[in-house]
């Protein structure tokens, strides 16, 4: 095993970690924090190849995914606002697609 | 560019037929008038300028393609075209309409409102037909205006709905300009054959290069053609009785530019009649017959509207008597002018009617002359062109014209000539019976009624068209290519006695209480020597037979003559028509019964129930909840890498 492929591995799991806890958690707040999970390990990947090939993209890429998670985690939790009002933060109830 | 014009100047009445014909909102009455005026109009407006520029020869002639088609070694060029004939003929039929529309405008006010469209519908589709017939540069448009005006002349004659009589009269001008139509169509067909081509222009040469009998038939077929269109001898019978329709119909189309379609026919393929003396002759023979026939007629009529049937059809005779003299030229001359006095006569006729109570017999207009005065002015000028008066009416010098072009044809041509100067003097005789009726102190006087500027304003231009018309016969004649013919002083001199004598003889029959007796008394000349009846006796009724036998109806049934005419029904066992019905029944029966439980139907409503089946399963995948969603979302993205890996392998 290199350290490249530990750190591979390691950002897999990460995305399943998190892909495991949006699908099981019923909690919108928690299923947030899974998604920013998930986003975390395909950047991990990221880094590390760039540094692997010694290019500054992986850098940059990461930067980007940093701002996506930060924009998505202001609308998001906006509307995990708005929500708990109405379901009381449980997304399964929050199926019919009304506020 | 101008070419483009030429195919629009028909457009415009045809739009307003589809506007006023098919459109489903109701129509103000205002709204219907101005739709009717302006697509009555427009077309003079369009062109106007085209025909001042073909005269002032800044335009040459042209032809306008609007669609071509080639197949084979034969072409179909469906265009327009503008050359002599089209331009005189096109402005004239431009001028009357619009003087028609506006009149029209005036005398079908009182109508209801959905008349009133039918009857703006049918005038601007009959317009358009008739433009598309001047203007036509192939033998395609040509028919399809023709058959067009047939069309319409049908409707508009049977335009009062609630008359039997007005449906039998439309039923036999249909019939009886069918019966020639169909010769037309097989004459162009057969030079459509000779040509390849339906260009008018490419027509007549194959025509003149046909070989003898071929060409011979298809000139007899053009002939029978014009003669059905025109109310010519033997065909005369349908236009006296289409006299059922309103006056504007009259004005318009039995008299100004319908029924001088059939003239116009024949001088368009004139070069094809004259190729053949016998042919020629025949034409002249048929145009003189008619001209006296309707001449003798007009002087028993006791209608004023018949009495102008009748001298429609004797005029146009005039027109085929110059084709048969080899004059296209002249009878084109004599068509502008009959048709500029001959629609101002039905008109001012019409409003003397209104005014003496709305009958149109001669002997109750007495006095109508104090009621409309500017109407009866108008008839009077309408009547003197008529009658030839000497030359101060246009009508003079066009008929003059004729009968010059008839004396210089040689010795069968004087003879022909004298027979007309007969007819022309006969004109005179019933031109101005109703002049004098009108003249006459009424029995009650008849209140004055207010002569509507719509009205009046078209009746004194085609009045001022009338006198100054004379100036146009020479300058016509020479456009047409023709040289206007002068025989002698001799001859004008007894074209002008005529016209006198004319004059002469109406004074007499009109108060002399012998002659107006006699007139009163003639009853067979005034049924148009009973033609209708021995049309009915030798030609319906045995084919009702044949129909009915065949039909398997009783025949003795039903059969007199007042009995048929009025009938409105139609209910008549006709194998031919039958036999379609019949047809469409047994077919019914044999291929679709056998399906009545349709099994395509039922198959296709199983299918409707499974996709609804299909559809009622589908929606338990829409749970809302997310946690599903994103369980999907993971499995199908490992289906794609597990396949995006087995993709590798290779």
């Amino acid at each position: 095993m290199t350290p490249l492929n530990i750190l591979l591995v390691l950002s897999a799991g990460l995305f399943f970690a998190g892909l495991f806890g949006v699908a099981a958690r019923r909690t919108i707040l928690m299923q947030l924090i899974s998604l920013e999970i998930m986003l975390s390990g395909p950047a991990l990947g990221f880094v590390a190849v760039g540094a692997y090939h010694g290019s500054v993209e992986g850098t940059g890429m990461f930067l980007m995914v940093l701002g996506l998670a930060a924009a998505e985690v202001a609308l998001g939790l906006a509307i995990y606002l708005h929500m708990r009002r109405a379901t009381g933060g449980d997304s399964d109830l929050a199926h019919r697609l009304r506020g | 560019m101008l070419a483009y014009f030429l195919l629009l100047v028909p457009l415009p009445p045809l739009g307003g037929f589809l506007l006023l014909a098919l459109d489903p909102y109701r129509l103000e009455r205002r709204a219907v008038m101005a739709v009717a005026l302006a697509a009555g109009i427009a077309p003079l407006v369009l062109f106007l300028p085209v025909a001042l520029g073909y005269f002032a020869g800044s335009i040459g002639d042209t032809i306008a393609p609007a669609f071509t088609l080639n197949f084979g070694q034969f072409e179909v060029a469906l265009a327009m075209q503008l050359d002599a004939l089209s331009a005189i003929a096109a402005l004239t039929v431009t001028v009357v309409a619009s003087c028609v529309m506006i009149y029209a405008a005036d005398y079908m006010a009182s109508a209801r409102v959905a008349d009133l469209r039918r009857f703006f519908a049918l005038m601007n589709l009959f317009l358009a037909g008739m433009l598309s017939v001047v203007m036509a540069a192939d033998s395609i448009v040509f028919f399809l205006g023709w058959e067009l005006m047939g069309l319409c002349s049908f409707f508009l004659i049977s335009y009062n709905m609630n008359s039997p009589r007005a449906f039998a009269a439309g039923r036999k001008a249909f019939v009886m300009t069918r019966i020639a139509d169909a010769a037309l169509l097989a004459g162009l067909l057969l030079l459509f054959l000779e040509a390849t081509s339906v260009r008018i222009a490419d027509l007549i040469p194959a025509g003149l290069a046909a070989p003898e009998q071929r060409a011979v038939v298809i000139a007899v077929l053009l002939l029978v053609g014009a003669l059905g269109k025109s109310a010519q001898l033997p065909f005369q019978t349908w236009l006296p009785t289409a006299m059922a329709g309103p006056t504007p119909v009259s004005a318009l189309l039995h008299s100004a530019t319908m029924v001088a379609a059939g003239a116009i026919l024949l001088i368009r393929f004139a070069p094809l009649i004259e190729a053949h003396p016998g042919v020629a002759a025949a034409t002249a023979i048929a145009g003189v017959a008619t001209a006296v026939f309707g001449a003798l007629c007009a002087v028993a009529q006791t209608d004023i509207k018949r009495l102008l049937a009748y001298s429609s059809i004797s005029q146009i005779g005039f027109m085929l008597l110059a084709v048969g003299m080899g004059a296209p030229g002249v009878a084109m001359a004599h068509f502008v002018v009959h048709a500029l006095f001959k629609s101002l006569l039905f008109m001012s006729a019409g409003v003397l009617s209104h005014a003496s109570g709305g009958t149109t017999e001669i002997r109750r207009l007495r006095g109508s002359a104090y009621a409309a005065p500017i109407s009866f002015a108008t008839y009077v000028v309408g009547a003197a062109a008529l009658a030839g008066f000497p030359i101060l009416s246009a009508g003079w010098w066009s008929k003059e014209a004729v009968l010059g072009a008839a004396v210089m044809a040689g010795p069968f041509g004087q003879f022909l000539w004298l027979v007309a100067l007969g007819s022309a003097a006969l004109t005179g005789v019933y031109a101005y019976r109703p002049v004098w009726s009108a003249l006459r102190s009424p029995v009650e006087p008849l209140p004055a009624i207010k002569e509507n500027w719509l009205a009046v304003g078209p009746l004194i231009f085609l009045a001022t068209a009338s006198v100054l018309g004379s100036f146009l016969v020479g300058p016509i004649v020479r456009t047409m290519g023709g040289t206007v013919p002068h025989a002698g002083l001799g001859v004008e001199v007894m074209g002008a006695l005529a016209a006198i004598a004319g004059l002469i003889g109406s004074v007499v029959v009109s108060f002399s209480p012998v002659w107006s007796a006699r007139i009163k008394r003639a009853r067979r000349l005034r049924a148009g020597m009973q033609m209708d009846a021995i049309y009915y006796a030798f030609l319906v009724r045995p084919y009702r037979r044949v129909v009915h036998k065949l039909s398997g109806r009783n025949a003795r049934k039903d059969t007199s003559h007042e009995a048929e005419t009025d009938r409105t029904d139609g209910g008549m066992g006709d194998p031919v028509g039958t036999a379609t019905v019949n047809l469409g029944l047994w077919l019914a029966r044999v291929v679709t019964a056998p399906f009545v439980p349709d099994r395509f139907d039922l198959v296709t409503m199983r299918s409707t129930r499974e996709v609804r089946r299909a559809g009622v399963w589908a929606r338990r995948l829409q749970t809302g909840r997310l946690r599903t969603y994103v369980m999907a979302i993971a499995f199908g993205l490992g289906v794609l890498v597990i396949l995006g890996w087995g993709m590798t392998w290779g």
